[in-house]
């Protein structure tokens, strides 16, 4: 009995000491972000939301994807309800839970579909490049309007 | 020291188990000791590493995740070498970036990834990690697939894969710190654990130690020996069992040396009461033999029976006078410078037995003794002899180193075998048939204890050739005491 005492002491000291190999592990969603282009939201004939993909190369960031949608002229089968504006340039400021855009436009400019393009848009984008899907997007138009304040959903993201 | 043939085996594990008590109750804090303290250590440097070991890979993991993620979005896609090259860069060190059959590979140890992380990666579509050993290093693995993520949240694999290699030596560094902190931590253990078992094992030990000297004493003859018991522990009721033992063992020694004393006594009364009596009645015996020539036959035949046994019970008192003495530790002793050939020649002559006896003594050999207890012992062995063995009855004086001794010797049958251990003990009767024989049954027994009083021996056994043998060994030099 006596013997194997002092192996079993060293083989627990050994045990202890250094790092051992290991089996594969699981270290966490992969990382995101790579796509053909951005998928920007028009409306069709029927008044309704419809994804586009505009094959850019890569998937950029959402200011990026809403200039490409601010500068959309309408197409045949597809429009958009954004008045066009000369500025493109969309400000996004990200807070917990809430996408802040701060839009060059007012309004007027846009109807209530057209509020859910640039939602719908901005939060493809953020998806895509790995975000939440149920991130919340405030709206800031140039004038202020109670609409600025409202945290909005994307009904073909988020109601899904 | 054994010394027979080397037999191995048993004997080292033995000669190596530890026999006192001290060193058995060192030996088990020790072992408990630095037990414990390894559990400890092992155990607390086992959980450190292994935080160690999770939150490293996990920085890794997500440090890589993070810059992979943070290029993406510009990445083109279907990538080409110039995509794959920028992602490599982004993910810094020994990475390795494939999509399809296009390759980016820069650092060392990307031939590292092993398949099964491969797979991992293709089957399960997540950032996998693998920690292998190449090269006696230990390596962490990070594996991860670019998902291309719908609008909706749906992640489909790109083709894209980044495996990136990490050296962990450093880390094992830091584990192996730890294992030495700990390590230091269970030896400085140590000799606190030695003191302990010190302090615990003297605690043990000391009243073991006094009821072993209490037991020593006893064992040496001082029957008053005790020890005071302590406490209320085990050993306290084992030394108050001992001082039990000890008292009802005094108790009867005391009685049993009260009854022998008592015993003496009334012998040695008995014997001194019988002298008075005695001395008239001899005197009676010697006018009865004055006058037996003139009685009848039957008549002078009583008297003379009466004149024999009254000289034997005359001689018989003396005998039992003299043990009495000697019991009581009165007998004096007259020492003088003797000749040993001479007053064994003259102790036979005076009894009329020279010619019966044969007498090999070299001259010269003297000695300081009584020469009238020599002349008892003498007359007595030999008459002894004379009357149980057979002749040739021998008396051989030789000097045998410090001792001189004189040996009594006869052809006889010997002493049985039961009957030797006997010899000296007093009116024993070798011979249960033979009760009545010429003497009083006490002067093998006068005869040792004169033996003893000078400070020598006697013994009794049998001759090589057969018949008794009687050895008187007196010392040359007597401390007097």
């Amino acid at each position: 009995m006596k013997r194997i005492w002092p192996a079993v002491v060293v083989v627990f000291l050994l045990a202890g000491c250094g790092v051992q190999a290991s089996d594969v592990t699981d270290g966490g969603d992969a990382p995101t972000g790579v796509a053909p282009g951005m998928t920007l939201y028009l409306v069709d004939a029927h008044e309704q939301l419809r994804p586009e993909l505009r094959r850019t190369g890569h998937l950029g960031s959402i200011p990026e994807a809403l200039a490409l949608l601010l500068s959309v002229p309408s197409g045949s089968d597809l429009h958009t309800e954004i008045a066009p504006t000369p500025v493109t340039r969309v400000s996004v400021t990200p807070t917990t839970g809430v996408l802040q855009l701060s839009v060059p436009l007012t309004i007027h400019d846009v109807t209530p579909l057209g509020i859910d393009q640039i939602v719908c848009t901005a939060l493809g984008a953020h998806v895509q490049a790995g975000g939440d899907r149920h991130t919340k997007v405030q709206v800031r138009f140039v004038q202020p309007t109670p609409e600025s304040d409202q945290a909005r959903a994307c009904p073909l993201i988020t109601a899904r | 020291m054994r010394t027979g043939p080397p037999e191995t085996g048993h004997r080292p594990r033995t000669r190596l188990r530890p026999r006192g008590l001290r060193a058995r109750l060192l030996v088990a804090f020790v072992l408990v000791t630095v037990l414990g303290a390894a559990a400890a250590a092992w155990s607390s440097a086992g959980s450190a590493s292994t935080a160690l070991v999770t939150s490293t890979q996990q920085r890794i993991a997500e440090g890589l995740a993070g810059r992979l993620g943070a290029i993406t979005p510009q990445l083109t896609y279907p990538p080409d070498q110039d995509a794959l090259d920028r992602l490599r860069t982004a993910a810094g060190g020994n990475t390795v970036v494939t999509y399809r059959n296009l390759r980016s590979a820069a650092g060392t140890g990307t031939d590292l990834v092993p398949g099964t992380l491969r797979a991992a990666v293709r089957s399960r579509n997540r950032l996998v990690t693998q920690r292998i050993t190449a090269g006696s290093r230990p390596w962490l693995v990070v594996g991860t697939p670019i998902t291309i993520t719908a609008p909706d949240g749906a992640r489909t694999p790109s083709g894209i894969e980044v495996y990136s290699v990490h050296d962990l030596t450093g880390v094992e560094q830091q584990i192996g710190g730890l294992t030495r902190s700990a390590t230091t931590t269970a030896a400085l253990a140590l000799p606190l654990a030695v003191l302990l078992a010190l302090l615990a094992a003297g605690s043990v030990l000391r009243p073991v130690r006094e009821l072993r000297d209490t037991a020593r004493r006893l064992a040496g003859g001082d029957l008053g020996a005790r020890s005071p018991p302590q406490g209320a522990d085990e050993l306290a009721e084992l030394t108050v069992t001992v001082n039990e033992m000890a008292e009802s063992v005094q108790t009867s020694m005391l009685a049993m040396a009260r009854m022998q004393r008592d015993a003496r006594r009334f012998a040695a009364d008995v014997s001194h009461e019988l002298r008075t009596p005695l001395s008239t009645l001899t005197a009676v015996v010697e006018v009865l033999a004055t006058s037996a020539d003139g009685m009848e036959a039957d008549a002078r035949e009583s008297a003379q029976l009466a004149i024999v046994e009254t000289h034997r019970l005359v001689r018989l008192v003396e005998d039992l006078m003299e043990v009495a003495r000697l019991d009581a530790g009165t007998a004096q002793l007259r020492v003088e410078e003797v000749d040993v050939a001479g007053a064994v020649r003259d102790c036979l002559r005076a009894r009329g037995r020279l010619d019966r006896v044969e007498v090999v003594a070299p001259e010269g050999i003297s000695l300081r003794l009584d020469r009238r207890r020599l002349d008892v012992i003498v007359a007595n062995l030999v008459g002894n002899a004379l009357r149980h063995g057979e002749p040739p009855v021998r008396v051989i004086v030789s000097e045998a180193g410090e001792d001189v001794r004189i040996e009594v010797t006869d052809r006889g049958p010997g002493l049985p075998a039961h009957v030797v251990p006997h010899v000296f003990d007093r009116f024993y009767k070798a011979d249960a048939a033979r009760t009545r024989t010429p003497g009083s049954g006490l002067g093998l027994a006068i005869a040792l204890e004169n033996a003893r009083l000078h400070g020598g021996d006697l013994t009794a056994g049998n001759a090589d050739g057969g018949g008794a043998r009687f050895v008187l060994s007196l010392p040359r030099h007597r401390e007097d005491s």
